[in-house]
């Protein structure tokens, strides 16, 4: 990739703010590579903190898109799939719109490694700040190809039309194939940002884009083309990768989440004679030649090494009185909403019916099905290589250098299909990679690190607990005068590698350290959608990590966004308390709501979801049938460029507690919906997750640490309770834009559910998860 | 050395008998269907048949294998070739009708899990050519364990063992 032919003729064309040169024919080993500049020097590169050593140069087209003389096409994008198969569906859908090509001429799709890649970020916002990257390179590249065939066919670029990569005008007619034969053409696109940041490179500047009623690839069902080889056994794994001469490690992780390393504990060297224990500070790791003999070996060393004690912890069971008594809110100031608006307190204390309650969430966890697992390779001159599944591989470069002090460009993080994280490691780590690095590092050998259950429970990041305090006043005729809300919650980014802050060694800081990249101050995460509400105010407050700052090891309950971040917290709440007002109003939760919003797709996706969940205004109270009772409830959310309206039916035991979720009704409206069988998967995905965490999910923990430790302390849904689940889309392609899609699902699911359950019971549920001895306690209440 | 029949064929392993058969699976036969998710047999990920029986092999030992014959999710469409007597040309180009219909059905997310269910799958048709809803939910949420999947692909689930199984079925009357 790196041949240059420097007596070919060179052209600037300008174009959409970058600048297009071309050169003549190259050839690279005897094989054509790419039709589009193989230049290395340009302009744009030369001290640019763009380009980081290894990395491929965003500015180069062909760092994102080879069109090749057969008429191939290889796209690249640093950002990892999840699962979702984004980067194989909806990337690959829009590149081929963008080019005007089939989308089986995308024959190729690499991403997620960083030395394969140009931009950066990572597997979230996959629509949002991701998408335009690729939409726009596909652009960039499609003008570059027509003002090749214009000057190639000699008719003007205005006259010229493309059709399934054909490009046509005066009778005249070429392929791409055939137009990027010989010919060489660099085209620098214009790129901002930094490459190892949370949020990578943007590409800038505005190349024409494809019209949207022009769309033919868009908007179709292209199944994910990963799914075959995951079904076949076909797929390299995360968990597959095998070097030469690699060993498998397993970790002894301290005994309390504040526990400094005493002594380690002793090995049988006579049943393990090629095992070592490595520790470094207050890590410790067993580095064994076979899987089985680590374990074995690492359970040994566990038992009988010696932690100090440490109690810094609430304990779950006073969490919530700790986060309304203790915790400290008061040191970053509040964040006030933009939609917050009028005299909240007059129109309060105008109001002849008033709600005032509190809510709260419990820690969830992302819960991967398979625990974190990385292998690192630490070789003698110096260079990483780190094997994992993280949905953010360049900032885990940026992190991995830091740890070791060395430069990102001598390390490379390559990234293999893993268990979802569902956002724990869009910062970077999901746990073991910096462990993996730090035990290659020490016994000069590639070493796999693989987390055992407990590990990843115990020793991962948690999605925040949260509180939040309502009041809302109502007039007469049942109308909102007035929503005030306070929402509290720790601060939900703690990205650091722990397995570096055991060691000792540099890490980034944490949110409530200097330097952060967050902080610790919250941020209203729930736009308003009740617009007709004439004085709201929403307030955010945030708070240090819980423990941290009595660990003597700096790690508390360490907190981390998770599906639809910070949103969920506060989503649950607002909706759970609109329903309530509603029956305080006496007006129907549904109706309710769409009398008080007034944008006309938030009020689509409501009369969407009332007609197809056959939605019917309750006349009388619920009647007890078999011992259960029946209720309906009702959630909705704006999030990303997406509206979202849920419904759920839920039946509820009134002797035993246990709810049951009979049926959920989703309505999306994300503007161009651009996969409609792909994205109804992934919105049945996030609701049966949405219903997980409202029915069974809570992260238990003491005041040493967290005592969840497998699947049996942290239960989730099971096939048995699904329901029926129905997804409507609502395709609004005049919107000209593409929402994010599938994460809101699950933070509707448990608001519609604690709305179902106010309407079966009477008895607002202002905590989750409704497990029988709590739905038990609200039905004696 | 202990010798192991696995997919149709008899393998030799160095492992030490007390090993699980996961991580002989896995390190020494690269049969990587299986997956380590949890080493406690409470999620499915790591199943794989015996002598046609779902079991977790994160918590079987090499020594409780014996003469019983092992399926991965690598052997399906052998096992399927076998049970319809298609010839080897037929064979190589033949998915288990589970399989087809876990692509036709777009079922997997992360996928992490869906060998588990693609195995749980495969031993309830060949019991229950047609199943119901009902008796799938209590097939993949009963046993030592329920098989877990936390992207909520158990809708996706659902529909690919009912068109698996009337694939199967159709095909067994045609035979």
């Amino acid at each position: 990739m790196t041949s240059v032919d420097k007596e070919g003729p060179e052209q600037v064309i300008g174009l959409s703010g970058a600048a297009l040169s071309r050169r003549g024919f190259v050839k690279s080993g005897g094989t054509l590579l790419v039709g589009f500049g193989l230049l290395k020097a340009n302009p744009m590169q030369e001290g640019s903190p763009a380009v980081h050593g290894n990395s491929l140069d965003a500015a180069l087209p062909q760092s994102w898109i080879e069109i090749h003389p057969d008429n191939t096409i290889l796209m690249r994008v640093g950002k990892p799939d999840f699962g979702t198969g984004t980067v194989f569906t909806a990337y690959r859908q829009i590149v081929a719109e963008e080019l005007s090509v089939p989308f089986e001429a995308i024959t190729s799709v690499i991403s997620g490694d960083t030395d394969r890649t140009p931009d950066g970020s990572g597997a979230f916002d996959f629509l949002g700040r991701g998408m335009p990257n690729v939409r726009k390179a596909a652009a960039y590249v499609h003008q570059a190809l027509l003002d090749l065939a214009a000057e190639r066919l000699g008719v003007p670029k205005d006259q010229l039309t493309v059709n399934e990569g054909i490009v046509s005008g005066g009778g005249k007619r070429i392929s791409y194939g055939d137009l990027v034969k010989n010919q060489n053409l660099t085209l620098t696109i214009p790129v901002e940002g930094e490459l190892t940041s949370m949020f990578g490179l943007s590409v800038a500047g505005n190349p024409p884009l494809k019209p949207v009623n022009q769309y033919t690839v868009v908007g179709k069902s292209f199944p994910n083309s990963v799914t075959v080889s995951k079904v076949r056994a076909k797929e390299t794994w995360v968990t597959d990768v095998r070097l030469p001469g690699m060993l498998h490690a397993r970790m002894v992780h301290p005994k309390t989440l504040g526990s400094k390393l005493v002594s380690v504990g002793p090995l049988d060297k006579s049943k393990f004679p090629n095992t070592r224990v490595i520790v470094k500070n207050n890590l410790v790791g067993v580095v064994a030649p076979t899987e089985w003999e680590a374990i074995k070996a690492a359970q040994q060393v566990a038992a009988g090494t010696k932690w100090s004690d440490w109690k810094g912890l609430p304990g779950s069971d006073r969490l919530i009185q700790f986060l309304k008594e203790d915790a400290d809110w008061k040191s970053v100031p509040p964040k006030t909403s933009e939609k917050s608006t009028g005299d909240v307190s007059a129109a309060l204390s105008n109001s002849p019916k008033k709600l005032t309650a509190s809510y709260a969430l419990p820690f969830f966890k992302h819960a991967p099905l398979g625990p974190a697992v990385a292998v690192g390779d630490v070789r003698a001159d110096g260079t990483v290589f780190v094997y994992t599944h993280t949905q953010n591989p360049q900032a885990l470069r940026s992190g991995i250098a830091r740890m070791l002090s060395t430069s990102v460009s001598k390390v490379v993080v390559r990234t293999f299909a893993g268990p979802g994280h569902y956002g724990r490691s869009n910062g970077g780590n999901a746990g073991a990679e910096d462990e993996s690095v730090i035990l290659s590092q020490a016994v000069g050998k590639p070493v796999r690190v693989q987390w055992m259950r407990h590990d990843d429970f115990q020793w991962s990041t948690q999605s925040s607990a949260a509180l939040a305090d309502v009041q809302i006043g109502l007039d007469a005729n049942g109308k909102m005068m007035a929503f005030e809300i306070n929402h509290y919650m720790p601060a939900m980014q703690d990205d650091r590698l722990v397995g570096a802050v055991l060691a000792g060694l540099p890490t980034i800081p944490a949110p409530d350290d200097k330097g952060s990249l967050f902080g610790i101050a919250n941020d209203a995460h729930d736009p308003w959608i009740y617009e007709g509400t004439p004085a709201v105010l929403e307030r955010a407050y945030g708070t240090a990590e819980i423990g941290k700052k009595s660990s003597p090891i700096a790690v508390g309950l360490r907190d981390h966004s998770m599906r639809t971040p910070g949103q969920y917290q506060q989503n649950y709440p607002r909706e759970l308390a609109i329903t309530e007002a509603a029956l305080l109003a006496r007006v129907d939760p549904l109706e309710f709501r769409i009398r008080h919003a007034r944008d006309q797709r938030a009020i689509g996706v409501l009369e969407a979801v009332r007609k197809s969940s056959e939605w019917q205004p309750r006349k009388e109270a619920p009647k007890l049938e078999d011992g259960v009772k029946r209720g309906q409830g009702v959630s909705a959310m704006f999030r990303a460029g997406s509206y979202w309206a849920c419904v759920a039916n839920i039946a509820v035991n009134m002797t035993s507690g246990v709810v049951k979720v009979e049926k959920i009704t989703v309505a999306v409206d994300p503007g161009i919906v651009i996969n409609p069988d792909q994205l109804k998967r992934q919105v049945e995905g996030g609701t049966v997750m949405g219903m997980s965490m409202a029915l069974f999910e809570e992260v238990r923990f003491d005041q040493s640490g967290v005592t969840t430790s497998d699947w049996r302390n942290y239960p989730i849904a099971t096939m048995a309770d699904v329901p029926d689940i129905k997804v409507v889309l609502i395709n609004s392609p005049e919107v000209g834009k593409y929402g994010q899609g599938s994460e809101a699902a699950n933070a509707l699911a448990s608001s519609a559910i604690a709305g179902a359950f106010l309407d079966a019971t009477g008895k607002p549920a202002r905590r989750i998860p409704l497990r029988p001895d709590y739905v038990q306690s609200l039905l004696k209440a | 050395m202990v010798t192991i029949l696995v997919n149709g064929e008899k393998r030799g392993v160095q492992a030490s008998v007390d090993t699980p058969l996961l991580y002989v699976l896995r390190n020494e036969l690269q049969l990587t269907g299986p997956q380590f998710g949890c080493g406690l047999a409470q999620c499915g990920a790591c199943s794989v048949l015996l002598n046609g029986k779902e079991v977790r092999s994160c918590i079987t030992p090499l020594s409780a294998v014996g003469t019983k014959e092992i399926t991965t999710l690598e052997g399906l469409p052998a096992r399927w070739a076998k049970q319809r007597g298609l010839s080897k040309e037929q064979a190589a180009n033949t998915l288990h009708p589970v399989q087809e219909a876990w692509i036709a059905e777009q079922t997997p997310q992360c996928g992490f899990c869906q060998n588990g269910m693609m195995i749980k799958a495969t031993e309830l048709l060949e019991q229950t050519p047609s199943p119901t809803v009902a008796e799938i939910k209590n097939a993949f949420s009963s046993g030592v364990s329920p098989h877990l999947c936390r992207c909520g692909t158990y809708l996706a689930i659902i529909q690919a063992v009912q068109r698996a199984g009337a694939r199967m079925t159709k095909r067994s009357e045609i035979l």
